[in-house]
Parts: C-alpha cells; structure tokens; sequence
C-alpha cells in the first residue's frame, strides 16, 4: 500500500512536475514563437495561447491523474492559470482574488481535505466505470459550446479599462444588496460546515460514539 | 487583440474537462475539484464578455468575485460533508453513500 506522499516530499513533486509541465510546453512555446516571427500572431495572442495550455494542462491533469495529489498540484496550476487569463482581460482585482481565495484558500482547504479522508488509505484512485460515458458527453458538450460561440455574431466594443475604483464603487452601491447577502451566506456556509464535520459528543441514550 | 471567441473556446474546454472529472471521478474531494474548473470557466466566461461587450466592464466583474465567494463557501460546506461522510463510511468514495439510489 503507497502512503500519501510526506510535505517534505512535495519539494520533489512540485519540481518534477515543473520539469514535465517544461517539458511539455517547449514545443509549443517554440511554435508560438516562429508564429510571433513572422507576425503570424500578436503579443498578446502568444501570451493567451501560453496560458490556456497551462490551464488547459492543469485541467486535464486534474482529471486524469491517478495519484490524488498530483491531481490537487496541477489544480493549482489551473486556478493560477486562469488568474492570468483575468489579467489579460484587464481585471487584475480579480486576478488577486482568484490568487488568494483560490491558491491560498480553496486549494489548502482540499488538500485538508485529502490528508483527513485518505491518509491510511492508498492516494491512488481508481475511477469509476462510466469514464467512456463521460468523455463522450463531455466531447458532445464542448462541441456544442464551442460551435454555439462561433455560430454567433458579437457586438465586440473595445475592450474598456476598467478601474478598480469604478469596481468598488459599483460593488458597494449598485451591488449593496448582493453583497450583504452573499455575507450572509458565507456566514451560514461556515456555521453549517462546523456543525456537521465536529465529532458529536457522547450522549445519554447513545450507545456508541463516532470512533 | 485577443479574439473574444478565443475565451470562450478556453471556457468551453475547461468547462467539459470539469464535466467529464464530475462524471468520471469517484473520490467526493476529486469531483468537489472537477466542480471548480466548472466554475472558473464559467466566470472567464463572464469576465470575457463584461470585457468585450459591456461599456463600462464591471458587471461581469462583479458577477465572477460573487461566483468565486459562493465557490469558497460551498468547497468549505462540502469538505465538512465528506468528513461525515469518511467518519460514517471510512470511504471519500461517493459510491458507499447510495442509500437514497433506487
């Protein structure tokens, strides 16, 4: 039976991954770059395509790989990812959002997460039977996307620099409401998750507690 | 600049790679991952088109930091689930918990 691999150990994981994720995006890099020669493609452009091999890499990794834990790393690879792809939207509020509550909150919080449930168990997974199943359906929808985003005409303004300042002040006026409610939730979401992973304490008429 | 059909393919490819982990995976925290690829598509989807369509940008904006707390909200309910569930079970595998299937 393997054991989880130790954090010690992670230096080693996070460097190997980055030597295939290299690797990997070597030869696209090179394309990109004889593409951006000969003005094929703009700046820009490249710096997109660079990203959503990253995000797209990540996902797949997510997905795919057996061992739980290189499924959680390349995560994070992903949500990092797609905070550039905010950047070259032109949020870069959004962008730090995403670096903090996703790299630094949701990320952490799962890997809990997989060191509570699976510690003693062996971090590789096997999946389920129905993965023929759901690469088809997942094929079917991305086709259907994709050709429903090309299918259609876009009234594309120029991209407007959005101000961070404008942000706060929509958030706090126009989207008061919402926001106070989505404190609430957070609040709610937070009671509710401590209530149900405590251990119950033992009772009169219990007959056994949680082990 | 950047085609606005170019993110919405990305959103698209991310959005069906969460889909297939959802309907593939088997350990509860391995779908709760494929669940956030959703939603990060969906808001560079929402991103993309406050960038491209709207006047002023900042709706959209807005909309994705609401899906991104949501998000942050329902990992921390849901990992406290599959601790209950792990406590019960012993398993993270949502195969244990079919009571409620016919």
């Amino acid at each position: 039976m393997r054991r989880l691999p130790l954090p010690s150990q992670f230096d080693r994981i996070i460097i190997t991954g980055g030597v295939v994720a290299g690797l990997a995006l070597a030869p696209l890099l090179l394309v990109l770059l004889v593409l951006l020669a000969v003005d094929e493609i703009t700046a820009p452009e490249f710096i997109f395509w660079l990203v959503a091999a990253v995000v797209v890499g990540g996902a797949l990794g997510t997905v795919l790989l057996p061992n739980i834990v290189y499924a959680a790393l390349s995560l994070v690879a992903t949500l990092l990812g797609v905070a550039g792809v905010y950047l070259l939207l032109g949020s870069e509020f959004l962008a730090l959002a995403q670096v903090l509550i996703y790299g630094g909150g949701v990320v952490i919080l799962l890997l809990f997460g997989l060191m509570l449930t699976n510690a003693t168990d062996d971090p590789v997974v096997s999946d389920g039977s129905q993965k023929p199943f759901a690469a088809m359906v997942g094929l079917l929808l991305a086709g259907v996307i994709v050709a429903a985003a090309y299918d259609a005409t876009w009234g594309v303004n120029e991209v407007a620099a959005s101000s961070l300042r404008a942000f706060g002040e929509q958030l706090f006026g126009d989207y008061m409401v919402p926001f106070i409610i989505i404190a609430v939730l957070l609040d709610i979401a937070l009671t509710g998750a401590y209530v149900n992973a405590r251990r119950e304490r033992a009772t009169a008429g219990d007959e056994e507690t949680s082990p | 600049m950047i085609p606005l059909e170019n993110f919405l393919l990305l959103s698209a490819a991310l959005f069906a790679i969460g889909f297939y982990g959802v309907l593939a995976r088997r350990s509860a925290i391995l779908i709760l991952m494929s669940v956030e690829l959703m939603l990060a598509a969906v808001s560079i989807n929402l991103v993309a088109f406050a960038a491209y369509l709207d006047a002023d940008g900042l709706t959209g904006m807005i909309f994705a930091i609401f899906v991104i707390t949501v998000a942050a909200a329902e990992v921390g309910l849901a990992l406290g689930i599959v601790l209950r569930l792990y406590r019960e079970r012993r398993t993270a595998n949502v195969d244990a918990a079919d009571e409620l299937k016919w």
